[in-house]
């Protein structure tokens, strides 16, 4: 069905996972983090939050892995039936439609705020949706390439950044550690999951690895690699600007980095690094959801993909311009949040649960 | 082929359609074109005559003139052509500009119709805020447009003037920018313990959301001249400034919370003068609660040297002699402290050493108990103690006089 050529590695594997995860959440995780836990204790959140996406993620790789080289939308349909199936798959696809909406939206904002303050938005995501479309038709491998290139230049230099802010990190704005005790703690998750979407992928990704038996193992490492990061950042950005700060900043990673001068660097602000790098981080994200929409309209109405490319890219944009402010746009996040708990907790173990007590029935 | 020729030009054609997509800022403006703002200073709004005689010409909009910004800008129309400008040589390389109304970011606004050259935030290192204007307005409001600006970095710093905050953007050196004087000043706690650490707007964010008293930096100037002298008391609830401490109270505060990075203690053995130089200090508030009752124990571990020793044959090589200068330093420093404490228990009510903080920290439930009141109040009753201990590690290159 897929062809061997299209096929990835292990790696690629990873690394599409990690790109996907880390998007618009590294720019508001601390403050939507705060704004629920509202005690310095955010990074156990954010590591919770993480520990049960990777559930979820074990779940959903487990569930691929009983139907070899099939991805959701093929297999869906022969759990539950044709329709029900194709009623489900287009439940996802209509996600990963918003999503990439999303991931459109929040860059043109950012980009608009901080950077090209009076060029129009469209001029923003137009050529930025265009070069996602050119990326869709490469098919899964090109993706996979491109994302391994982008994959260690951001690790690299969001770090780095991370430890330039590290003289205004003052301990005791992390102090007390659990001093309201783990309420608080576990009120914050639902607050952290829309920064870890991305481990959903698997549901189509399983089928086109070459070794699909360490499907596990990618979602783990995949996972984990931003859960540190964000645990990173979290606690960087409280340190400097202390929970009170934190809550009233709209953008407060971005902040961080505005919020120091390096004299006698060969830059002096880092915060264009920061955003050009995380606009990066963006595209990665847009453009895995954006082909996961695309392969399963291919799929399921047996369409030529690139026709999809073409009928999805409008759909998208409107989408993206469908928010009125940037209230809106927060809200859109919430809500592909909290649809997570549906189509990738939920919805996969009811149909692995479903499947296996069927195969132990025959 | 005649298929691939078109296809090429279709090619070529969609290209030369993208390059207007590749040109970037559509909003750019040159440099050259605008003004950098490096200071800003905030005053009580006052009318000078330029303003006057606008009004009688109708040049103004319905305003209550309760502040007056002066906007300090790098001048590059005197860089390089010292003969022009008027005759005189002596050109500033600063400019400052002044302008009266009510909205902060209004005010900003109001530049371009008085000068040529827009001004913008990208490069703003200091906001002074002087002291007639922060005891009746709340700094959140008068930071406000500053805090949301996209322009302005958070990095940029904050300080209170006692005097007119403008007259700190003034200097008779030519060629020294004041803006940048100030912000290079405030990085010199190193050498002295007078010196709060940088407040930043992005931290002051955190400060003024929290409702706890919190200091900033008092700046004083005289014909040209400016002083960083005490700190201003902000009191949490209001977000006004209510008070001031001077210099030495100011000490016992850094003593109290251990920002000192460096700095002199200046005492006396048998009447002479002996000064120590800090080299290192650690210090603890640590709370303690007896049942129910809150009680604050001070701390402080320090270790320095003998740098100036006035008496007559206080031989440093002896160690009795060193016994004797590390009581005299101790006992300073806790004099210090409890002169500031002091001040801020019976004359300010306020707490402005970060004790709540540690009662937080160390204590989350009492505090949690202790916040329903006001904290200040509460704290203003507490009885403190002190714990000094001095190392005079060596005395410089003379042993003995």
């Amino acid at each position: 069905m897929i062809k061997s050529e299209e096929k990835i590695t292990t790696t690629q594997a990873i690394v599409i996972v990690t790109n996907f995860i880390l998007a618009t959440g590294i720019l508001t995780l601390p403050r939507t983090s705060v704004e629920k836990v509202k005690t310095p204790d955010v990074w156990i959140t954010v590591i919770l939050g993480g520990l049960i996406m990777i559930i979820a993620a074990i779940i959903m790789v487990k569930l691929s892995q009983q139907y070899p080289g099939k991805t959701f939308y093929q297999y869906s349909q022969e759990i539950l039936g044709i329709w029900i199936g194709r009623f489900l798959s287009i439940l996802i696809i209509c996600y990963f439609i918003t999503v990439s909406g999303f991931q459109v939206r929040s860059m043109a904002e950012v980009t608009n705020f901080f950077l090209l303050e009076s060029t129009p938005l469209w001029a923003i995501t137009m050529p930025f949706m265009w070069i996602g479309l050119y990326l869709v038709f490469g098919g899964i491998n090109t993706i996979a390439r491109m994302f391994e290139i982008i994959f260690p230049i951001t690790l690299f230099f969001f770090i780095l950044v991370l430890f330039m802010s590290f003289k205004l990190f003052e301990i005791d704005n992390l102090r007390p550690v659990l001093g309201d005790g783990i309420t608080p703690v576990l009120k914050g998750i639902p607050a952290t999951i829309l920064a870890y979407t991305g481990p959903e992928i698997m549901l189509l990704l399983v089928a086109f690895m070459q070794q699909p038996s360490k499907a596990v193992k990618v979602v783990i490492i995949g996972t984990v690699i931003p859960m540190i990061f964000y645990v990173f950042l979290v606690v960087m950005v409280i340190g400097a600007l202390s929970i009170e700060g934190v809550v009233v900043r709209t953008w407060p990673s971005i902040d961080l980095i505005r919020s120091f001068e390096m004299s006698g660097l060969i830059f002096e602000r880092y915060e264009s690094i920061l955003l050009v790098i995380w606009i990066m981080q963006i595209f990665a994200s847009f453009v895995i959801s954006y082909y996961a929409a695309s392969l399963g309209l291919a799929q399921l109405f047996r369409i030529k993909f690139n026709k999809i490319g073409f009928i999805l890219l409008p759909i998208i944009y409107i989408i993206a311009m469908s928010s009125n402010n940037i209230n809106e746009l927060f809200k859109l996040g919430n809500m592909i949040g909290n649809s997570m708990w549906f189509l990738f907790l939920g919805l996969p173990l009811f149909l692995l649960l479903f499947t296996k007590l069927r195969g132990a029935k025959s | 082929m005649k298929k691939n020729i078109s296809g090429k030009l279709a090619l070529i054609t969609l290209q030369v359609l993208l390059l207007p997509f590749l040109t970037g800022c559509w909003s750019s403006h040159e440099i050259e074109e605008v003004s950098l703002e490096i200071g800003i200073a905030l005053d009580k709004g006052y009318l000078s005559n330029i303003d006057k005689e606008f009004e009688e010409q109708d040049g103004g909009y319905q305003k209550n003139n309760n502040i007056t910004i002066t906007f300090q800008t790098v001048n590059t129309k005197g860089i390089g052509n010292n003969s022009k400008g008027g005759g005189s040589s002596e050109q500033h390389s600063y400019l400052n500009v002044s302008e009266t109304g009510d909205s902060t970011f209004q005010i900003v606004r109001e530049i371009p119709l008085r000068r040529d050259h827009p001004i913008i935030g990208h490069h703003l290192k200091v906001i002074i805020i002087s002291e007639e204007l922060a005891s009746n307005y709340s700094i959140k409001d008068l930071l406000d447009s500053y805090l949301r600006d996209n322009d302005i970095r958070p990095s940029c710093l904050v300080l209170i003037s006692k005097g007119r905050a403008s007259n700190a953007l003034e200097t008779n050196v030519i060629g020294e920018i004041p803006s940048f004087r100030l912000t290079k000043m405030v990085e010199n706690g190193y050498r002295s313990n007078k010196i709060l650490p940088a407040m930043p707007l992005a931290k002051l964010t955190g400060k003024i959301q929290s409702e706890s008293s919190f200091l900033l930096q008092n700046v004083i100037s005289a014909d040209g001249e400016v002083k960083l002298t005490g700190a201003a008391v902000i009191k949490g609830k209001t977000n006004k400034v209510v008070g001031f401490l001077n210099e030495e109270e100011l000490e016992g505060i850094t003593w109290i919370n251990g920002k000192v990075k460096g700095g002199v203690v200046k005492s006396s053995v048998k009447g002479q003068i002996i000064a120590y130089e800090i080299k290192s200090m650690k210090s603890k508030i640590l709370p303690h609660i007896n049942s129910g009752d809150i009680t604050f124990e001070i701390k402080i571990e320090t270790e320095g040297r003998l740098s100036e020793n006035w008496v007559n044959r206080g031989k440093p090589s002896d160690n009795k002699f060193l016994r004797e200068i590390e009581k005299s330093i101790e006992a300073e420093i806790k004099s210090l402290m409890e002169n500031v404490v002091q001040k801020m228990q019976n004359d300010l009510e306020v707490d402005v050493a970060g004790f709540g903080n540690k009662l937080k920290i160390k204590h989350p439930k009492v505090w949690k108990e202790v916040k329903k009141d006001d904290w200040d109040v509460t704290f203003s009753k507490l009885p403190i103690k002190y714990n000094v201990e001095v190392t005079v590690a060596d005395y410089g290159a003379v042993s003995s006089d």
